[in-house]
């Protein structure tokens, strides 16, 4: 593996982690911007946007598009969430070219009013399908009430109204200001030519504008959470559906890594504590604790599904859980759970498609590149004790918000 | 591509598979013993009372503690070994896989052979396993999309095929300990048990530790399985939800029949890709979706196309209306250039399975099982690049869509026209 950096004079980033041995070359735009960047009029335009850059530029229509990622033979696809909208293609190395000049050629879209009316239809029948399915919007109310006022509070969707609303000419100026060269970065791994990359990058891309991005980062402070508990009612759900959210660090923070191999410990989804208390028993569903981290916050997420008459007890027995680790964690656990993360990290580095993700996200975020040793040594070098300053520093059975989905009534007893 | 492909057989049945893969540290290894859900019917005709979801129900019993370890230890001897293992349950198989660093092959091999071999199947441990079951089960009754695919297999396939692989409540909550240990025993067998290896491997050496834990154990043969009735060919499914979901099913060749590389070419025309027609005509031209597809389901003797999109109630009967069109549209129509964009796509596929340890041994399985061989990656490429649209165009002459299940769920059903004449 050999990595690689070029930035073009218009600010455009190029990196990419060269591997001999690979099959396919992965390829994608990594776009600083997500819901954490709209505003009330604007919200879930980010995600709009990026099915909006499928629908053609003024001299490529959607369908041909979709016709010359299938003729490459592309795995094709996209994704936005709270930070960052991701487009990439999975090709066969002589592709490479040809990805990259469709990618580059979306990234300045059309944004026909045309299309803007049809694909709205599609975002709509999105956020209905979301709605009927678990966690019939807990996730999103969840961290509505953790982060309030905070950017990280919007949802990636948005809603009906909002999406309704939304004017074509609102989501130009906002591709306008947030596809400016200087706040995307292009990257690639695999069997990538990089020289020709950056030829051809500089071809494509090069007379792309910068334009001055604002600060993203917005002070979290632990005190704007409270422990606070909504219900959603979904009278014909069968199970009950927790989320659960409460601080942890953030991503610019060495104590990331350490807040992950945490998760695995508390929450996996086998071996871990909520799955021998609650999983293994019989009690939940699923019960899992993940650590997430964003530019200025993190938060620690716990996600629960049982029979409804059972939530409260099982939230009560989960923080008791949380408790009884913090009391002190014994090495067999810890070492299980950097066994199990360590053979992660190798298997999704030998897949170009994973490490794209990893890759250009991390850049996107801290400008930084870390190797798969990288992540070997420093899972590695996480003690027992680190994990238990983490476990008192972040006190996850303190402040936090919980929202319940499922059949359960707003006015049932609260914990 | 040089390609080192592998197999062997020992004397109880068990077949060996392997492929050597270049330029990974990693190694994959997945047990497929021919205990799927199929075999739940075995276990009603022993038993006289509907079992559907014995072989899952097993296959999470066998989990939990085997050889001297008990469950706990064994998940821990999986995990420090750094195995990213699974289990699950098809119609055909029974099937437990890791994929791990390749130096903790020998070991995981061992602890494979305990689970299979040496389960305790712990009278314990039996409720909880039946709770986590039942558990399961309750949170598929809240994905409207499962939902439809359960009710479209049910009306398609004739009995047993159609039933659920994950059981239902109603049968689940009745299994006894007994009916378990039965199960394990009766088709938990070396024969026909497909073993198959991917990645960073010492093939003779692979062979040597599988014959020295898996050569001696001997099996009996297991009866056959005879198809019964099929189900409605239409029918709604009525749910309280903000979208409709329609599921159409019609048959095709299975994958060992020579034909079925047009059947499944002619449905990637249909609804494989962005390009696809359905996806064009339903998503792109008209936004009635966010989700449309069509796809190929194949079991040994018979296979399915389904096709399959969730949309606003309202839109529903519009959407179901543009599928059926371009369903019956697709005879006599098929383009060159449709042609290439499958055959790219199928290429690229073929060509990345070859990064990931687990794919390839998880298809080197399947197509031993369908074929009784492995295709080398030149091979399918060659098939690939002979295609033509002719000998599709043929293949759909030949063989006319006469009769399609159709499936909805939410709200209100749907008008569907009696007959589909191509």
């Amino acid at each position: 593996m050999q990595f690689r950096h070029e930035q073009l004079p218009n600010g455009l980033d190029i990196i990419a982690e060269v591997s001999e041995a690979a099959h396919s070359a992965s390829l994608g735009f990594f776009v600083k911007t997500g819901a954490r960047d709209e505003h009330d009029s604007i919200s879930g335009a980010s995600h709009f946007l990026e099915h909006m850059v499928f629908k053609g530029t003024d001299t490529l229509s959607a369908e041909d598009i979709n016709l010359r990622f299938d003729f490459m033979g592309a795995s094709a696809n996209a994704f936005t969430s709270e930070e960052d909208t991701v487009y990439y293609a999975a090709v066969l190395p002589e592709k490479q070219h040809d990805a990259l000049e469709l990618l580059s050629a979306m990234m300045r879209p059309a944004l026909r009013e045309d299309d803007f009316v049809t694909e709205k239809q599609v975002i709509l029948e999105e956020i209905k399908m979301y709605d009927d399915q678990p966690p019939f919007g807990a996730d999103d109310r969840c961290r509505a009430l953790f982060f309030q006022d905070h950017p990280l509070a919007r949802s990636v969707l948005g809603s009906t109204s909002s999406i309704e609303a939304l004017q074509v000419d609102a989501m130009r100026a906002y591709h306008q200001q947030r596809y400016a060269s200087d706040n995307l970065v292009l990257a690639a791994s695999g069997a990538v030519d990089f020289e020709s990359l950056v030829t051809s990058a500089q071809q494509l891309c090069g007379e792309w504008k910068p334009s001055p991005q604002n600060n993203r980062k917005v002070e979290f402070s632990n005190s704007h959470s409270r422990t606070v508990t909504d219900v959603i009612t979904r009278e014909q759900a069968a199970l009950e559906y927790a989320v659960r959210m409460s601080p942890g660090p953030a991503e610019d923070t060495d104590d990331r890594f350490a807040a992950k191999l945490l998760a695995v410990v508390l929450g996996d989804d086998s071996g871990s504590r909520l799955y021998w208390d609650l999983v293994d028993s019989g009690q939940a569903e699923h019960a899992v604790c993940h650590h997430h981290d964003f530019l200025d916050a993190g938060v620690f997420v716990t996600q629960l599904s049982c029979e409804p008459e059972t939530t409260y007890a099982l939230i009560d027995r989960i923080i008791e859980i949380y408790q009884e680790a913090a009391n002190g964690l014994s090495n067999n656990e810890v070492d299980q759970a950097r066994n199990k993360l360590l053979s992660r990290v190798v298997l999704a580095g030998e897949r170009p498609r994973q490490r794209l993700f990893s890759l250009g996200l991390e850049w996107a975020h801290l400008g930084r590149y870390r190797s798969v040793t990288d992540d070997l040594e420093t899972l590695d070098s996480i003690s027992r004790d680190d994990l238990h300053r983490i476990l008192a520093e972040w006190q996850l059975t303190a402040s936090s918000s919980t929202v319940l989905a499922g059949p359960l009534l707003k006015d049932s007893p609260t914990t | 591509m040089k390609q080192t492909l592998q197999t062997a057989t020992l004397d109880n049945g068990i077949i060996l598979l392997g492929e050597f893969l270049p330029g990974v540290e990693s190694v994959s290894v997945s047990f497929h013993v021919a205990a799927g859900s199929l075999c739940d019917a075995l276990s009603t005709r022993e038993t006289d009372r509907s079992c559907c979801g014995l072989a899952t129900l097993a296959g999470e019993l066998m989990l939990r503690g085997a050889g001297d370890r008990d469950s706990k230890q064994l998940i821990a001897a999986l995990d420090n070994a750094g195995v990213q293992w699974s289990q699950s349950v098809s119609m055909s198989h029974g099937s437990f896989a890791g994929a791990m660093v390749s130096r903790q092959l020998p070991d995981s091999l061992k602890i494979y052979a305990d689970i299979l071999r040496r389960p305790l199947l712990d009278q314990s441990q039996f409720d909880p396993a039946r709770q986590v079951v039942l558990q399961n089960l309750a949170g598929t009754e809240d994905d409207p999309t499962h939902r439809t695919m359960l009710a479209l297999r049910k009306a398609h396939y004739p009995s047993p095929w159609g039933l659920p692989s994950e059981g239902t409540s109603a049968d689940v909550t009745k299994l006894s300990h007994t009916d378990v240990k039965n199960f394990v025993d009766t088709f938990i067998q070396p024969q026909d048990m497909i073993v198959s290896v991917a990645g960073r491997l010492d093939w003779p050496e692979f062979v040597k530790q599988i014959e020295a834990l898996f050569s001696d154990w001997q099996g009996q043969p297991t009866e056959p399985i005879s198809a019964g009735e099929r189900g409605e060919k239409i029918c709604h499914v009525p749910y309280d939800s903000q979208q409709t979901h329609i599921a159409l099913a019609w048959d095709v060749p299975p994958y060992r029949d020579p034909d079925s590389l047009q059947a499944t070419a002619a449905l990637a025309v249909l609804g494989g890709g962005s390009s696809s027609r359905l996806f064009t005509e339903v998503r792109e031209k008209r936004g009635l979706c966010y989700s449309v597809s069509a796809g190929y389901q194949t079991q040994r003797d018979l296979a399915v196309a389904m096709a399959y999109s969730g949309t606003t109630a309202d839109r529903a009967q519009e959407t179901l209306d543009v599928m059926l069109h371009e369903i019956k549209a697709l005879p006599g129509t098929i383009t060159n250039d449709e042609l290439d964009r499958v055959k790219a796509r199928a290429k690229s596929g073929l060509v990345m399975q070859q990064e990931s340890t687990a794919a390839r041994a998880g298809a080197m399985a399947r197509q031993w099982f369908h074929l009784g061989r492995i295709r080398t990656l030149a091979e399918d490429l060659e098939r690939l690049d002979n295609l033509t649209v002719e000998s599709i165009e043929n293949w759909l002459a030949k063989n006319p869509l006469t009769e399609i299940t159709t499936v909805s769920l939410g709200r209100d059903p749907l008008e569907v026209p009696d007959a589909v004449s191509p």
